[in-house]
């Protein structure tokens, strides 16, 4: 064999388990490679939006106002935006109606906080069991095309009369690189699941804080009235 | 989950980062796989090659027993040819000595029962081709009258031979020469046996002149202690009773 071997012919010879597991590592592999941009692009975006936001409530501005052209600004509202308007939203409407105790305004105001935070840390850690899967168990699915490949390499060995390494160097090879692949998705899926997981505990950290500080404000509010 | 289409923007932005980090990763390693491939292919295995040197003797003359008798005639043809060359250049070079009485061989030990063809033609020395060859005609004509009696039957020469073989073949593998063996030594041994195939005797016909050289030789023959000899008593007693061995180490480089 004068010929080396390249990885597309390792990937083209092997046989079909080894090509589908192949096949399903490397689709989970751009998964995940797809989840870990998006986090990065959409926990960044939060945070950014989150610090712009709190700059923007300790500004002193009106409450009300800031509502207002939180609303009308975008429909869709996320982050610590939805948090403050879901909160200040329900403080407005049962403010409006007549004889409504403060206590029953302020724990209705904190329900509706707390669901508003619940829902925003669903939307933080979308993605992330993904890539937690992908990194515990793409090394296994690569080692059992390995293993598989490598069995089926040794059978045909069974057959040869002059056992030597060319015959089962191949079969190998290729095998080797179903546990490559395996590797090659699961190592970033890994680093990139503790790294987020360690970023959303710290927004909702945020989150929670800024929650526990605008009930407070709102309860200041209630009282003054 | 309803997406916003900032979000879906985040999304394909995160698809095409994501096949270009595949496509960089797969084109590093078709590049580099090349090159690492290349260098280990400069390196090249060696053999030990085993073969097979020799095969067995009688096996050997069973089928040449069967083969069809033209390639016996010229296999016979041919051996004799050897042993009339042989013998002539042996002339050259030993006419003149006092062994020529006995038996004269150029290889190494040499077993020759005396009465056997080649030791008659060694006592002739000067052989005329012509004789050489209507003799060897009527030896032909002979065997072939041999084969059509019995077709798988071995000659009675050839297996002498063979037997002669067999017992040059043993006594060889007993010899161990001494250190101070030369090239041109030569003992002639004289052994005696029993029709068991045991040797009784051995003496030292003619010396070499080293005393250690003639040792080592008889104890070759009395350490190969027994040999295969024709279980015909008749050809026993007239070939194997007793036979002369020379020890000539040819192959020694001093």
């Amino acid at each position: 064999m004068n010929e080396p071997l390249s990885i597309l012919d390792l990937v083209l010879n092997a046989s079909v388990v080894v090509q589908v597991v192949m096949g399903l590592l490397i689709l989970a592999s751009l998964t995940s490679w797809v989840m870990i941009f998006q986090r990065g692009f959409a926990l960044s975006s939060i945070h950014r939006q989150a610090t712009d936001f709190e700059s923007e409530f300790w500004s002193g501005k009106d409450l009300g106002e800031l509502y207002v052209e939180l609303d009308t600004e975008n429909s869709d509202v996320i982050g610590l935006e939805s948090i403050f308007a879901s909160g200040f939203k329900e403080f407005s409407r049962s403010g409006q109606q007549d004889g409504a105790d403060q206590e029953r305004v302020m724990q209705n105001v904190q329900r509706a906080m707390r669901v508003a935070l619940v829902r925003e840390e669903e939307r933080l850690e979308t993605h992330l069991p993904f890539l937690a899967t992908v990194g515990s168990t793409s090394p296994y699915v690569g080692l059992f095309g390995t293993v598989w490949g490598i069995m089926n390499s040794f059978r045909g060995l069974a057959t040869v009369n002059q056992a030597s390494l060319s015959v089962v160097a191949p079969g190998i090879s290729e095998a080797l690189v179903a546990t490559a692949i395996g590797l090659f998705a699961a190592i970033p899926a890994v680093i990139a699941y503790n790294r987020y997981a360690a970023y959303v505990e710290v927004i909702m950290n945020r989150f929670e804080a800024f929650s526990d500080e605008f009930s407070s404000i709102l309860d200041r509010a209630s009282h003054q009235r | 989950m309803n997406l916003s289409s900032n979000e879906v923007m985040t999304y394909v932005t995160a698809i095409l980062f994501a096949l270009l980090v595949h496509g960089i990763v797969i084109g590093l390693m078709s590049l580099n796989w090349e090159e690492s491939v290349r260098s280990y292919t400069e390196l090249k295995p060696y053999y030990i090659e085993a073969a097979i040197v020799a095969e067995n003797p009688y096996k050997a003359k069973e089928e040449r027993a069967v083969d069809q008798e033209k390639s016996r005639r010229d296999k016979k043809l041919r051996e004799r040819r050897k042993t009339e060359a042989r013998l002539r250049q042996e002339q050259v070079n030993w006419a003149r000595q006092q062994r020529l009485k006995t038996d004269v061989k150029p290889a190494e030990p040499a077993v020759l029962p005396e009465p056997t063809p080649v030791v008659e033609e060694a006592g002739e020395t000067e052989v005329d081709p012509e004789s050489v060859r209507s003799e060897f005609a009527d030896e032909l004509a002979e065997a072939l009258t041999r084969e059509a009696n019995a077709r798988k039957a071995v000659t009675d020469d050839e297996k002498a031979m063979a037997y002669v073989a067999q017992i040059r073949r043993e006594i060889v593998q007993n010899w161990s020469r001494p250190p101070s063996a030369r090239n041109g030594m030569e003992v002639l041994l004289r052994v005696l046996l029993i029709p068991t195939g045991e040797v009784v005797d051995v003496k030292v016909e003619d010396s070499s002149g080293n005393g250690a050289f003639d040792r080592s030789a008889v104890l070759a023959v009395t350490k190969a202690r027994r040999f295969v000899v024709p279980t015909d008593s008749q050809r026993f007693e007239r070939d194997f009773r007793e036979f002369t061995v020379l020890f000539r180490p040819d192959d020694l480089r001093l």
